[in-house]
């Protein structure tokens, strides 16, 4: 099952397109990044999946082909927007009533534990909690749905790095316990390395890169050779290309780790902080499910 | 590379049994109860002043008779009645923009819209309770200042039950001015999207219609009834009053220049005051402007020359065939504008 | 690198030679969770090297040290998962490879534990190896070799060495953050 599947899926703003051609197939049980510069889509593309805003142009539906927003993707999606939507006025225990109201489920005895063991008091009006109380109250409140997805727009910006860690170390136990899917978003990858086990880069309102981590890490490596192989270069799918006088390094896209290496060539293991670093100075190139290099493939699920 | 195990995931209903409408009953009162407790304190302590009058006024009618009507109509009830005519307007814009422009202000309709309940039932819900709410208090109000005032209005000519400074405080008029206040107070939200340009935005469009209402439709609810004879019923609500002669409408000049005899002209519809000096003069008639001046017997002087005066006017027992008349198409409004403003609620909010 | 199946079962421990000197065995700590495992994980963000892959040295470092032996359950997945906010996949990742090389295997519903020890090489032998080393070292230096120099070479020794005796730890050698070709 696909948690959210888009297919040519583009908004328009007045007369700036911030999302355009996207077609993904996010699996579920992933935990998936979606990362990129600021304004690159990726806030636009999570409205979109969770019913906030409405396509101009193509598909986007979700949990296995639900449409976006309709009652049951509401019922099965939680999303916690940037700045950790709440209402500053109401209380903590008014805000756990609250969404147990909106809800079809709602597990007030996890949402009690949690905020116990996280020393929330529930008297306190929600303005008045720090930062990472706020995200974690607002983390809380999303659990305790039991969503099937878990949607998260920009969660650790203006949060410590042990708020940072404690919100993190949530997500990722509930994942473990109860199999939820989750796709978040950041203009940071090295929070997110970590945890992320699929990719997407998200850039210029275009779709770059989509595909698991693992997948990505073995079918790119950096060659590093001598700046006056041309030859070499020609035969390869060469994606970024950063040289000297006398050395260059490629980052190339192979079919497995087990590729061989030109003659004359070393290769190297490449990060994935170099590999989206790499993509985002090459807006032609994209690493999509499908035939290379087009930014309009078929949405497929990754054949491995 | 196999991924976490998900659990079995069953087949997705076709149709999912929605989230029960009883939970947004806390929601509402929750949020709102400030602004509501807020409409309960002003109601309340406008319909506390207005019980004590109500005492007083019962106490001393029947002691001072007539006198006391007229001399207590311009000390209370006419400033009071004044104050209390931005009521409506204040519910509008203090109870009714900040409803949905508030949510799309703070931005916490990003986390109220994602949830199971769905944002059209959500608004549907909420709108309608408070909906409601405004509507039964005002009515009390309503209720409450016509008792306050019985013994006063519409006993005596020049305070018609019909005229606008008490019609709209009363009855079902008031409680549909209520409700169409908080009706367009909720769309000027949904459209504004920013609390403080709502509320002023609500202030201005009910204004704009109370003002139309009053002056434009309330007279021609119903076709007035004329009449030629001087002795109009009590209470009753003046439209006009012309001078004809041979049953056609005579102008002003023309009838100023039949006054100019005894030094008198017709200075607007119904008012007559003396002509200037030199006419007077040249009348030869010098005692035009002395205190039992001629020009005040010009009703009787023009009567006495074949002019008919003809007053158009509604009489007070149409009080309440107006007031559901007007209550009825604010009603009706109310709940045109609601529906547009949930309507709107599906559109793009990111 | 040989590996001794010891009687797998809980409570029985195979008879070996502690490593480093004599010493108890710690006893297993009750964390604040008491969840069971003598063991926690750590993880060095900056080390270059994939985070299953530590997790994986974490376990058979903890084994020769004498932390863990056969029977002793492994942190539990949401457990190691809360503590240091990584992927759930990367801990079974991690577990399943220790499966392959079997140290450990899985038992459903309650988690995974240790079915084997690393071989534990005797002292006088380890001695006997580090000599012969700081021979070969200093041949190497001799031929003009610096450090880095050295390490590559090894490396690319060890990797000629275990790629002939095939065995799924080699695939991902290139991981550990070495060179692969001509030097």
């Amino acid at each position: 099952m696909n948690v959210i599947e888009t297919s040519g899926l583009g908004k328009r703003y007045r007369q700036t397109w911030a999302l355009r051609e996207c077609t993904l197939a996010i699996p579920a049980g992933h935990v998936t990044a979606l990362v990129g510069p600021n304004g690159a889509g990726k806030t636009t593309l999570l409205n979109l999946g969770v019913g906030l805003a409405t396509p101009t142009a193509g598909v986007v539906t979700v949990l296995g082909g639900v449409p976006a927003g309709s009652p049951a993707a509401l019922d099965g999606i939680a999303f916690v927007a940037q700045d950790m939507p709440l209402y500053k006025p109401l209380s903590v225990a008014d805000m756990l009533h609250l969404t147990r109201n909106l809800n079809r489920r709602f597990d007030q005895g996890y949402a009690l534990a949690r905020l116990g063991e996280l020393g929330i008091p529930l008297k306190r009006k929600a303005g008045k909690l720090s930062g990472g109380q706020q995200a974690q109250l607002a983390l809380t409140l999303a659990l305790a749905r039991r969503p099937r997805l878990l949607v998260l727009d920009e969660p650790l910006a203006n949060l410590d790095p042990l708020a940072r860690h404690d919100f993190m170390a949530t997500v990722m136990a509930t994942v473990a316990e109860h199999g939820m899917s989750v796709v978040l978003s950041s203009h940071v990858l090295a929070e997110l390395e970590r945890v992320a086990d699929y990719l997407i880069l998200v850039s210029g309102g275009r779709v770059q890169v989509a595909d698991e981590v693992d997948s990505l890490l073995s079918t790119h490596r950096i060659l590093t050779g001598p700046a006056s192989d041309a030859r070499t270069r020609e035969e390869l799918m060469v994606v970024h290309e950063r040289r000297a006088e006398a050395q260059a390094h490629l980052l190339v896209r192979t079919s497995g780790p087990t590729d061989p290496v030109p003659p004359g060539w070393e290769a190297h293991p490449v990060s994935l902080e170099e590999l989206v670093l790499a993509y985002l100075r090459e807006p032609g190139a994209a690493a999509l499910p499908g035939p290379a290099r087009t930014n309009n493939a078929a949405p497929t699920e990754v054949a491995r | 590379m196999t991924a976490m195990a998900t659990p079995a995931q069953p087949a997705p209903e076709a149709r999912l049994r929605p989230v029960p409408w009883r939970g947004m009953t806390w929601v509402s009162w929750r949020q709102h109860r400030s602004a509501l407790a807020g409409l309960v304190a002003v109601l309340g302590a406008a319909g506390l002043y207005l019980y004590i009058t109500g005492m007083q006024i019962r106490h001393e009618v029947p002691v001072m008779g007539e006198m006391f009507t007229m001399s207590q109509t311009k000390l209370t009830l006419t400033p009071i009645a004044a104050l209390f005519q931005i009521l409506p307007a204040l519910i509008g814009a203090f109870v009714g923009a900040p409803v949905l422009a508030r949510e799309l202000e703070t931005g916490t309709f990003r986390y109220t819209w994602t949830q199971g309940f769905g944002r059209e039932r959500w608004a549907a819900a909420k709108l309608a309770q408070i909906a409601v709410a405004v509507t039964v208090l005002a009515g009390v109000f309503g209720f409450l200042f016509s008792w306050c005032y019985e013994p006063i209005i519409g006993v005596r000519q020049g305070l018609s039950p019909l005229m606008a400074i008490t019609f709209d405080l009363r009855g079902v008029a008031f409680a549909g001015w209520a409700l169409v206040a908080f009706a367009i107070g909720v769309l000027a939200g949904i459209l504004i999207r920013r609390v403080v340009p709502a509320m002023f935005a609500t202030l201005a469009a009910w204004s704009g219609l109370a003002v139309v209402t009053g002056v434009f439709l309330r007279p021609h609810y119903e076709t007035p009834l004329v009449t030629r004879g001087f002795n109009l019923p009590s209470a009753a609500w003046v439209m006009s009053q012309r001078w004809t002669l041979h049953g056609k409408p005579v102008s002003l000049t023309a009838v100023s220049q039949v006054l100019q005899k005894i030094g008198a002209q017709e200075v607007a519809p119904g008012v007559f005051g003396p002509t200037s000096p030199a006419s007077g003069q040249a009348s030869g008639n010098s005692a035009a402007f002395g205190p039992g001046g001629a020009w005040r017997s010009a009703p009787t002087y023009l009567l006495h020359h074949g002019f008919t005066q003809l007053t158009s006017y509604q009489p007070a027992s149409r009080f309440w065939p107006f007031q559901w008349i007007e209550g009825g198409w604010l009603l009706a409004l109310s709940v045109l504008l609601i529906a547009a403003t949930i309507w709107l609620v599906r559109r793009d909010a990111a | 690198m040989t590996i001794d199946k010891g009687v797998s079962g809980s409570g029985t421990a195979e008879a070996s030679p502690s490593p480093s000197g004599g010493g108890d065995r710690k006893k297993p700590p009750d964390g604040p969770r008491g969840s069971g495992s003598p063991i926690e994980f750590r993880l060095d963000a900056a080390s270059g090297v994939p985070t299953y892959l530590q997790l994986v040295q974490q376990v058979e470092h903890a084994l020769r040290l004498g932390y863990l032996k056969p029977g002793d359950q492994l942190p539990k997945v949401r457990d190691a998962v809360a503590s240091l906010a990584i992927n759930p996949n990367t801990v079974l990742k991690a577990y399943r490879e220790l499966e392959t090389k079997g140290l450990a295997s899985g038992r459903p519903g309650q988690g995974t534990f240790i079915e084997a020890t690393l071989s534990q090489v005797a002292l006088p032998e380890l001695a006997t190896l580090h000599r012969s080393l700081l021979g070969w070292l200093a041949s190497a230096d001799g031929a003009g070799l610096d450090e880095d120099g050295i390490v590559a070479l090894f490396s690319s020794a060890l990797r000629d060495f275990f790629k002939g005796r095939d065995r799924p730890a080699d695939r991902r050698a290139d991981r550990k953050g070495g060179t692969e070709g001509v030097a």
